[in-house]
């Protein structure tokens, strides 16, 4: 299978020179971008400033930003109030496992795909390829059999587990072994020939050279633990081991009605680790992401 | 690719023999954890799901046989045939409209302009966005007296409550995962467009084409392996999509919005009938098998142009 090809390199490339045209085309160009961004901006806008406002103000105007109308209150109170800390610790600590598992299993078993041979090797890969097209929605029901039957509804460890051995696990997979694989052999002969054994070479030779491929995964992991909502929704219930994705729908009144001030200050908290790592990584996480829709 | 061991190999050098005896053990150590993990918690429960779709079972007795039961159950049941109608036009409405947005948006930014790197990044950021916390500002935002309601009332259109009208809370839902996802399709086809060598588009403005022309004679058949592509993984996402709807809607309202993984997950999850939900489980694994089999034959037909 060839995946290499459609680089997603020359993204940002073009931007360094600009060609020159009459002024008044690229003011209606501008013109044009700004209106069509708009969509996009205005959600996200709309969020960090509702956080700041209470409830009633949040259903008046969006652009009253008189310092007066800001608050912090919605922040303290969604700590003050629920367990907003304790769910926040949960999916901290859950991505903090989840991620550098992910990111071992991937090296090694993508290093035995690209370099090893031991029999059964290319039918395995062939499952995994299946394995990272099943949505994990559909093994649910044999799934939570399992681990009901283990008596682990209610722990995280089901989560932990299902977040590891996912699509987005083969994955990662699949990408180290693709990455594995343009290594050039030589570095590896050269390995042997100061008397490194295969898992020597491995560790001292090749896993150094891998730290954007290990980059890559390890985003995908972090995005998929952060967001993961479907088996949190089945597996827990408990208002103390919820994970953030769950414990955004709980700021409720008995009877359904949401405080929506909390709602999107507890949403700014979810959202904004994420945002300013994109922000910071920018082409990373664009070249990352763009290829798991060209190489999967 | 050289699979495995063979036997029928003539004699080799002891060194050699000993290297590759370990080079096996080696190999069968490092994949382990990931084969066992997937064996245990993927592919074993793949096989479960079908044989639980044979059968009635609510976990709290023991399964009871049902033969192809389910099946026949499913392809009675009006809410199944209107969850699958309502998979269809969700899927392909996503499809439809998420291509062809990112092929404009694509086409919009490979200009070289001071600062399209802004824009750029604008459109992708709703990717990288929490999938629930970008529902919530949008259920917010659609609340019957929200702003987007209230804001189509002054334009005339009063008492327009799109997310809780079932005739357009599919379409609303449709539009808020567009306008999510799009940025990545939009990155993916610029990559593409940036690959098309801009003399191609000289020459053919010199023979006197137009910029429609152009598009649909230079650079769409140009960028069709990427196109093919982004379609199937479109389609595929689409047709497991669960959160966005979830928490925008839950499958409502009358379950205008409940599409086949929705309604797998009711029938599992809500009314605990775990068979009728596999069998709902092993209807969508059919589809999405399918389209992954079409794909990679597809790409194995393309594979040419991908250079």
């Amino acid at each position: 299978m060839k995946t290499e090809g459609v680089g997603t390199g020359r993204w940002a490339a073009p931007e360094a020179a600009p060609v020159r045209r009459p002024v008044r085309w690229s003011g209606l160009l501008y013109l044009v971008l700004a209106l069509v961004s708009l969509p996009f901006l205005l959600p996200l806008l709309w969020l960090f400033v509702s956080a700041f406002k209470s409830t009633s103000a949040i259903f008046g105007s969006p652009f009253d930003l008189k310092v007066s109308a800001l608050t912090l209150t919605n922040f303290a109170q969604v700590f003050a109030d629920y367990p907003f800390a304790r769910q926040y610790f949960n999916s901290l600590y859950i991505a903090a496992l989840v991620v550098p598992l992910t990111a071992a299993m991937a090296a090694t078993a993508g290093y035995a795909f690209a370099r090893l041979r031991f029999p059964g090797r290319d039918l395995i890969f062939i499952l995994s390829l299946l394995a990272m097209m099943v949505p994990s929605e559909l093994t649910a029901v044999p799934q939570f059999v399992l681990f009901s039957r283990l008596g682990l509804t209610n722990s995280h460890l089901p989560v932990i587990v299902l977040q590891i051995f996912s699509a987005t696990g083969a994955f990662a997979v699949f990408l180290m072994r693709q990455h594995f694989i343009t290594l050039p052999r030589e570095l590896e002969d050269a390995g042997r020939v100061d008397g490194l054994g295969t898992l020597g070479v491995f560790w001292f030779i090749l896993l150094p050279l891998s730290r954007p491929a290990l980059a890559t995964a390890a985003i995908f992991a972090v995005l998929n633990s952060w967001n993961d909502y479907f088996n949190p929704l089945i597996y827990l219930s408990r208002e103390g081991l919820l994970t953030l994705p769950l414990a955004l729908q709980r700021f409720t009144d008995p009877l359904g009605g949401v405080y929506w001030n909390l709602t999107l200050a507890a949403g700014v908290l979810v959202a904004l680790p994420v945002l300013l790592a994109f922000m910071l990584a920018q082409r990373q996480f664009i070249e990352s992401l763009a290829a798991s829709g060209t190489k999967g | 690719m050289t699979s495995g061991a063979r036997p029928s190999r003539p004699v080799l050098g002891r060194r050699a023999l000993n290297r590759r005896g370990r080079e096996g053990w080696a190999g069968w150590l490092l994949v382990a954890p990931y084969v066992l993990g997937m064996l245990i918690f993927v592919i074993g429960p793949l096989v479960a799901v079908l044989g639980v779709s044979l059968t009635q079972w609510s976990l709290l007795d023991a399964p009871r046989w049902v033969g192809l039961g389910n099946y026949a159950r499913l392809a009675a049941d009006p809410a199944f045939g209107r969850s699958a109608a309502v998979t269809g036009v969700f899927t392909l409405g996503i499809l439809a409209i998420n291509i062809s947005v990112a092929l404009a948006l694509a086409s919009l930014l490979n200009v070289r302009l001071r600062g399209i790197g802004l824009f750029r990044t604008l459109i992708f950021s709703p990717v990288v966005m929490p999938v629930v916390a970008w529902a919530l500002v949008w259920k917010f935002l659609l609340q019957p007296e929200g702003p987007v309601n209230s804001g189509l009332a002054g334009l005339g259109f009063g008492g327009a409550n799109l997310l809780f009208d079932p005739a357009t809370a599919l379409w609303a839902v449709i539009l808020i995962e567009v306008l999510k996802a799009v940025g990545l399709n939009t990155v993916i086809f610029l990559s593409a467009l940036q690959g098309v060598p801009p003399e191609l588009h000289e020459a053919a403005r010199l023979d006197g084409a137009s910029p429609w022309q152009a598009f649909w004679r230079i650079t769409l058949p140009l960028i069709s392996p990427t196109f093919f592509l982004v379609f199937i993984v479109t389609l595929i996402g689409a047709l497991k999509l669960f959160t966005p709807v979830y928490v925008l809607t839950g499958g409502g309202p009358a379950d205008a919005t409940t599409t086949l993984i929705l309604y797998m997950f009711k029938q599992g999850f809500q009314f605990f009938e775990f068979g009728y939900a596999s069998a709902v489980a092993t209807v969508l694994f059919v589809a999405v098998l399918g389209l992954t089999l079409a794909q990679w034959a597809l790409r194995q037909r393309l594979v040419f142009y991908e250079d």
